[in-house]
């Protein structure tokens, strides 16, 4: 280094230096008399003018020439990134705002098995937070064919913090999002539930997919060196799905779901499903099915227990079915509610076939006929009229087409065109044989009754303005059935067990044979409908049993049922008592002294 | 000399211009990163208020209540045990507690 400096020091530098008398001066070096060609110098001049416009060709040429894509994507790449926005699922809440279902985010734990360097210590760790066999777990993380493998998904965001502070190489997490459902098996049915990738798959989860699910966005941003962000530009914003408010009131919910469940445990049923319609809006204030599962452990699901039975299993309803029949023929005209029907000897013979009646009743009213259940009465009714009437008043009450719920699999039933019957059908059609239906039509049908003739409608969402109805019957047919649906539930009724204290109550009870390939079998499907407070119905109550054990008639197994749904649902709604109370507590008839 | 005088100026302008300019983007690039920071807990709150949401849900649904209230020895209140009041009108009085004489 030092050789070159020296040899370029000026001749000026060199006389200074000598002046001092320090050195041997330069001045006298030979080279500098040598006469150097002009040209030379030029030259130089030349080649560094050279040296500088070339730089600044290419300058010009990486900064606005034609390769700067790919140099501006390359330094980019070292400072900006794209980040995935996830939009968070909508919530879904009952009509009181109670949470239903909900996303928070959760991590996807993952591992290279390749990368996977791990003390037994930790293994053992990992699989404790991860809750696996650490033996599985170990087999998963040495399986080197594969270059990624999942350790377990929707993993809550706090375990996952402790998995990160494990610190083992190759294990990794992302984040994703998880559903919470905190009434679990109660309302499953009507929620349905998510897979992992959070989309829809069953209830209101996958009917109203589209408005739940938000839409992601992505986000540019610049980091610092340390990784935090300086700048950024939306490229898409992301839109959060929008909340859903249901019809459903967890309270009515759970009251539903724990009466059913009591009356299929005392009587080993084998399926059950019930169904609170508010009379007023049309909106389903509960809808509970057994058996059920829980959405957030969805271990081992089956079908039997995803279906929701009320929605889309049919059945043949039985007596349930007889109210429509005697409509249809008050509103013809042709009988009136106390003209008088024999119905001893309680059969009836039409062609080869032969009906009849559990009990034989002899001469009997219309309302009779209504209150104490007669096959034969509502058959002989029921024959009076042309077939193509009692169609027409079964579809106007909903039969035959599937209920305009927005909930996936919702069926129509089984109604088959007038022309279609014979007498024997057209008999056993009037007391619920020969036509299926849901629960959920039937509940449907009965709000008629209980609405003074007509018919809004059903809903699973909130509704903040009542819906316009349709007529179906006249309001003085529809008085007149809910008096003879009063008496079903009196002493001389069906069903004595559906009465509460404090209500006045009305329903009809349906005990049916099941079909079973083709043919009638000895079990049963006892159900039994109804509304209440009488004298200004507020909500319509359906209950449905499938094979109970032991007793069987729908007034015995599913009137009582009824009866606590009713009773409760009433207390929690407010409504004001219509009926006698039985005087059971000191601060009440200590009132009734005082007034 | 004026204009000698004028392009020092506009030189010193420019120079203390693009200091002025750093100062900028850099104050803009550390209030962003509050901001972020801001935005981030912001966001996390919002996650810690559904996880409260959902836990309460869980904690509130009347399955958890109805076993918690049968273990203390309560019962299920129904008609036959409710005191019902009906106020002749809204405006004539108070309501009346249970028991109470009017």
């Amino acid at each position: 280094m030092k050789q070159p400096t020296t040899s370029r020091v000026g001749p000026s530098s060199a006389r200074k230096r000598s002046s001092r008398g320090e050195r041997v001066g330069f001045n006298s070096n030979p080279l500098l008399s040598v006469a150097l060609p002009s040209w030379r110098s030029k030259l130089m001049l030349f080649l560094l003018f050279a040296g500088f416009v070339a730089l600044a060709g290419r300058a010009f040429y990486l900064m606005g020439g034609v390769s700067t894509d790919f140099l501006q994507r390359q330094g980019e790449a070292r400072y900006a990134r794209t980040l995935e926005i996830p939009a968070t699922r909508g919530r879904i809440t009952d009509r009181n705002g109670v949470v239903l279902a909900s996303s928070v985010p959760a991590k996807a734990v993952w591992a290279i098995p390749e990368d996977v360097e791990a003390t037994p210590e930790q293994i053992g760790q990992l699989a404790r937070l991860l809750a696996m066999n650490p033996a599985e777990l170990k087999r998963r993380l040495t399986n080197d064919d594969r270059n990624f493998v999942y350790l377990r998904r929707q993993v809550d965001a706090d375990v996952a913090e402790r998995i990160a502070s494990l610190k083992i190489a190759g294990v990794h997490s992302s984040p994703e999002f998880k559903r919470h459902y905190p009434e679990g098996p109660t309302s499953a049915h009507v929620i349905g539930f998510t897979n992992v990738e959070d989309r829809g798959q069953e209830g209101i989860e996958l009917a109203h997919e589209r408005q739940l699910a938000g839409r992601s966005g992505s986000r540019r941003v610049i980091k610092d060196r340390l990784g935090r962000i300086v700048e950024d530009d939306w490229l898409r914003e992301p839109f959060d799905g929008h909340d859903l408010s249901l019809s459903i009131d967890n309270r009515v919910q759970y009251i539903a779901h724990s009466a059913l469940k009591g009356a299929i445990d005392k009587y080993r049923a084998k399926a059950g499903a019930a169904v609170v319609i508010d009379v007023r809006s049309g909106e389903l204030l509960a809808l509970a099915n057994l058996p059920t599962y829980d959405p957030n452990a969805r271990g081992k699901l089956n079908g039997d227990a995803i279906r929701n039975r009320a929605l889309t299993d049919t059945f043949e309803p039985g007596s349930t079915m007889k109210p429509f029949a005697i409509v249809a023929a008050l509103e013809a005209g042709k009988v009136r509610p106390d003209t008088r029907v024999q119905t001893a000897p309680g059969k009836l013979t039409i062609g080869d076939r032969t009906i009849g009646d559990a009990h034989a009743h002899g001469l009997l009213t219309v309302e009779e006929v209504v209150a104490k259940s007669s096959n034969v009465g509502t058959a002989k009714i029921a024959l009076e009229l042309p077939a193509q009437t009692l169609w027409d008043t079964y579809t106007a009450a909903g039969f035959g087409q599937a209920p305009q719920l927005g909930f996936p699999g919702a069926v129509a039933g089984r109604l088959r065109p007038a022309r279609s019957w014979r007498p024997i059908e057209q008999a056993t059609i009037s007391y619920g044989h020969g036509v299926s239906v849901s629960l959920i039509q039937l509940a449907r049908a009965y709000t008629a009754f209980a609405r003074d003739g007509d018919m809004v409608p059903l809903t699973l969402l909130k509704q903040d303005e009542p819906p316009g109805g349709v007529r179906v019957m006249s309001h003085a047919t529809a008085m007149a059935m809910r008096r003879m649906l009063e008496m079903a539930v009196g002493p001389e009724g069906t069903a004595p067990g559906a009465r509460i204290p404090g209500y006045r109550v009305a329903g009809k009870t349906g005990t049916a044979y099941k079909l079973k390939n083709g043919q009638y079998v000895r079990e049963y499907l006892a159900s039994f409908v109804g509304f209440a407070p009488v004298s200004d119905p507020r909500i319509v109550v359906a209950v449905m049993i499938d094979e109970p054990s032991g007793e069987h008639y729908g007034g015995v197994v599913a009137a009582p049922v009824f009866a606590q749904i009713t009773a409760a649902t009433l207390r929690t709604l407010q409504v004001a008592p219509d009926g006698p109370m039985e005087p059971t507590s000191a601060p009440l008839l200590a009132l009734r002294e005082a007034r | 000399m004026i204009r000698r005088g004028l392009v020092v100026l506009l030189a010193l302008a420019l120079f203390v211009s693009a200091l002025a300019l750093v100062t900028a983007q850099h104050r803009s690039r550390s209030l962003f990163i509050d901001l972020e920071r801001a935005q981030q807990q912001a966001r996390q709150l919002d996650v810690d208020h559904e996880r409260m949401k959902i836990e309460l849900a869980r904690l509130a649904q009347p399955a958890y209540i109805e076993t918690e209230a049968r273990r203390l020895g309560m019962k299920p209140a129904d008609g036959s045990r409710t005191v019902f009041l009906n106020l002749p009108a809204a405006s004539s009085s108070a309501p009346v507690a249970p028991g109470a004489k009017k």
